[in-house]
């Protein structure tokens, strides 16, 4: 699996615009390109996340980027984009119940500066352990007299509050580099009168929008707000949708293995909620042509495959779940049969059963990928 | 007290009753008004034996106002006694034609207090999972009069019961104005005040209409109980001409939301701003006539129009205008009362915002209509009680043409609904009175429904 060179990004896209953001937020600008701070001394938040690529891993194959010492330590899910996450918000249940917001795929944390913590420690990642071993690495970058002239020259001291202040200077880079938000898609620049979109991506769109065809907006809306706020493309929900099982995925060769979402095996405190297992978060749809492969397992690595199983997965299940012996159809294998049930069938489009028609021909997917494409950040006015 | 009473024309009270209201401002929202129109009922029924009397102060009191949008120089005076009524035939205020300025009586009191409600048991044959007992709105209303001229009246107005951050109900300031008579025959308002569009917008009480329900052209077409903020001037053209006029907030386009239904519900009722943090970037205007020179014969109609874009930014359809234009006609022979109304409204410049929500649930339409055509029958009567049978045939149609974006991406126009309803309203006293009817759906039967209720006026 190559997945080191895929995931191997540097320092080479700071912002551009540094002088603008403040100092907790230069610095980690520094932190979050720094491969230093990993115990393979070749990782760094910009290698999974790179600017270029919408923040995003910006390789299709790359199904989930290993980390550790070595990075051949491999991971579990696959990795986003981090554009336009700093609108989410915490988790939390809605007044119908629904779970909503929260960072990682599962909302297990409730800030990106908490969600740091993950890709910092874990084993698969840029792997230091604890925050000492962090702060250790911290400590000996060539920012470092910087770190201590913003959070105190004793920072070091405390290893914990030093490790809290670099997860929060990354989480303010985050929030003020405008790369990370910059809604200068055509989709933008269309909605603000300055481009029009082509026939192709208008049939599109209404594709996308309608509830009775694709009704993508149900969960990743396409319409500004009330107060004229973009539209986010995602309502920051949560979907059990049945995605195939993914053998590239290294865990995934124990049978026994599921990554369930909300209720575990990285989140704990659902665990109890059965009906929410195998629901993970909507992510945005901005830049999605940018973000393949697709999913938390990343089992789909083209925008067409996605449209086509999310409209012909009822209707046509043997072109993604395996059989079984007896030559049935293995449908929802990567959930175990007593959670299968919380599989969304009755929205629009999955709302159809074999023998039946996709909600979407093959024109019709080609017209909504045709439109997903302008949501790409970046279109020259 | 009574205020509002169901209608028995050419009677003696209810000639008395139009000619004491002919100069008063819409009756619906004017709860003082309606102490006095009691009180000066009671004493023109102690009159009715002077037929002279009576037809002079007619023939003086020019028989225009009385539509519900009809509003002239008013005067209230104190609530009287319930049983100074004294009414025999109910009259809908709507219908009151009224005399010219008229002046509260020396030992009257200024404070006036009214108010109505009602509580609908709605039964759905076909989905009994809909039905619902609902105390719809529950309303109290206050009145001053700071002197012969001038007034004020207020409105508020419990919905669903109950009102919290985890209910479904809401509270709802619904008028808010001061009124000055400058003349007989011309008055004017400011504050927050019903626009004179339609027949029970401005006499929408359970007592004023026929069926559980207000219908659906005055509720989906006309946005009943339609306020806005502004200044308004009401008059008397001519003795049988009354009109009215003002500048308004109007509504706010930008706060369309395409994916909600509620502006298939109604597209001016989800757009509507109720003087709640209205955006005033842009001001609309209107005017309403009402002519009733044949006794027992109401024709009027009324144009709303004002841009609605309210200048926000980043709404591609800032230019969009908003109109809404309607007729009305009542007729009331004999026992019967017979209504039609007709009201068309239209929304332009919707092309660029309805390209950027291409394929949503809810696109802005340009043009929405409705019409009905109703009669009633007061079939039965024994002191108050009275019995009071009709039937309605409306149409409706919320998106029956939308702005042309291309071939196969114009939205399509969504189908005409018809609405068949057959029900009675029985009166205990003119101001209480128990409802039921039936209403068929023509195109979605799913909501075929039986409708119980009870509604109360004072």
């Amino acid at each position: 699996m190559a997945f080191v060179a895929a995931c191997g990004g540097g320092r080479d896209d700071t912002a551009a615009g540094s002088t603008q953001l403040s100092a907790a937020a230069r610095l980690g600008d520094k932190i979050f390109h720094d491969v230093t701070l990993s115990s393979s001394g070749r990782m760094a938040c910009a290698s999974c996340h790179q600017a270029d690529a919408a923040h995003a891993t910006g390789d299709p194959a790359l199904v989930v980027p290993p980390g550790g010492p070595a990075l051949a330590t491999p991971g579990f899910r696959n990795s986003p984009s981090l554009r336009y996450l700093n609108a989410s918000p915490a988790f939390f249940f809605d007044r119908k119940g629904t779970p909503t917001g929260g960072f990682n795929r599962d909302g297990r944390f409730d800030t990106l500066q908490a969600q740091s913590e993950r890709a910092f420690l874990s084993a698969h990642e840029m792997d230091n352990g604890n925050a000492a071993a962090f702060v250790d690495k911290l400590q000996r970058a060539s920012y470092a007299d910087e770190f201590r002239r913003v959070f105190g020259a004793t920072i070091f001291d405390n290893a914990d509050a030093a490790f809290a202040n670099a997860r929060m200077a990354v989480q303010r880079f985050q929030q003020e580099d405008p790369r990370f938000q910059p809604f200068d898609s055509k989709y933008d620049q269309f909605l603000a009168g300055r481009v029009t979109l082509t026939e192709r991506e208008l049939r599109g769109m209404a594709l996308f929008n309608d509830p009775a065809k694709g009704n993508c907006a149900g969960c990743h809306p396409s319409t500004r707000g009330a107060n004229g706020a973009p539209p986010m493309f995602t309502d920051f929900s949560y979907d059990n949708l049945g995605v195939p099982r993914n053998p590239d995925i290294a865990a995934n060769a124990d049978p026994g293995y599921y990554d369930l979402g909300l209720c575990g095996p990285f989140r704990s405190d659902l665990a109890g909620r059965a009906d929410l297992c195998g629901a993970f978060k909507v992510p945005t749809l901005r830049n999605v042509a940018l973000s393949a492969p697709y999913f938390h397992n990343g089992r789909f690595k083209t925008l067409r495959e996605v449209v086509a199983f999310y409209v012909r997965r009822d209707t046509h299940p043997e072109e993604f779940y395996p059989r079984n012996p007896d030559g049935t159809v293995n449908k929802f294998d990567d959930l175990p049969p007593q959670y299968r049930a919380n599989v969304n069938t009755a929205e629009v489009p999955y709302d159809r059963k074999p023998g039946q028609a996709p909600r979407l021909t093959d024109e019709e997917i080609d017209l909504v990928v045709a439109f997903m494409h302008t949501l790409t950040d970046g279109y020259p006015p | 007290m009574t205020r509002h009473r169901p209608f028995r024309p050419f009677s003696l009270g209810a000639i008395a009753c139009a000619a004491l209201l002919a100069c008063t401002p819409a009756l619906a929202d004017e709860a003082a008004l309606a102490a006095r129109i009691e009180q000066m009922q009671a004493e023109l029924n102690a009159m009715k034996t002077e037929l002279q009397n009576l037809k002079a102060q007619k023939t003086a009191a020019p028989a225009a106002a009385a539509a519900p949008s009809a509003a002239a120089p008013a005067a209230a005076a104190a609530p009287a006694p319930a049983q100074a009524s004294g009414a025999q035939t109910p009259l809908p205020d709507a219908m009151a034609p009224a005399p010219a300025y008229a002046t509260a009586p020396a030992a009257a009191s200024p404070l006036s207090v009214f108010g109505y409600g009602e509580l609908n048991y709605e039964i759905y044959p076909r989905n009994r999972a809909q039905n619902q007992v609902d105390l719809a709105r529950a309303v109290i209303g206050f009145g001053w009069r700071f002197d012969e001229r001038t007034r004020f009246v207020g409105e508020f107005e419990w919905e669903h019961a109950v009102t919290s951050a985890d209910d479904q109900g809401e509270v709802a300031v619904e008028q808010f104005y001061v009124e000055r008579s400058f003349t007989p025959q011309l008055a004017g308002r400011a504050g927050v005040f019903l626009i004179p569009s339609g027949i029970i917008n401005t006499a929408h009480e359970p007592t004023q209409y026929f069926g559980v329900t207000r219908n659906f052209v005055e509720t989906q077409i006309i946005p009943t109980t339609w306020r806005e903020a502004g200044l308004s001037a009401t008059g008397m053209a001519r003795d049988d001409l009354t009109w009215d006029a003002g500048i308004t907030t109007g509504f706010n386009l930008s706060a369309w939301d395409p994916n909600s239904d509620e502006g298939r519900v109604s597209p001016l009722g989800s757009i509507h701003q109720e003087a709640q943090l209205a955006k005033a970037a842009n001001l609309s205007a209107y005017g309403a006539v009402n002519w009733r020179g044949v006794p027992g014969l109401l024709l009027g109609g009324s144009v709303f129009a004002g841009k609605a874009g309210q200048e926000q930014p980043n709404f591609p359809s800032d230019g969009a205008v908003v109109t809404l234009a309607e007729g009305h006609a009542r007729w009331t022979p004999a026992n019967f009362d017979l209504s039609a109304l007709y009201a068309w409204g239209h929304i332009s410049d919707t092309a660029a915002y309805n390209l950027t929500v291409l394929g949503a649930p809810t696109p802005i339409p340009q043009d929405f209509f409705g019409w009905y055509l109703q009669g009633a029958w007061y079939a039965w009567r024994d002191g108050d009680y009275q019995l009071a049978p009709f039937v309605r045939y409306e149409q409706v149609n919320t998106g029956w043409k939308y702005a042309d974006l291309g071939p196969g991406l114009t939205p399509p126009r969504l189908p005409t609904e018809g609405i068949t309803t057959l029900g009675a309203n029985f009166y205990v006293t003119p101001n209480i009175v128990f409802k039921a009817d039936y209403q068929w759906f023509r195109t979605n039967s799913v909501y075929d429904r039986l409708q119980l209720g009870l509604g109360v006026n004072f």
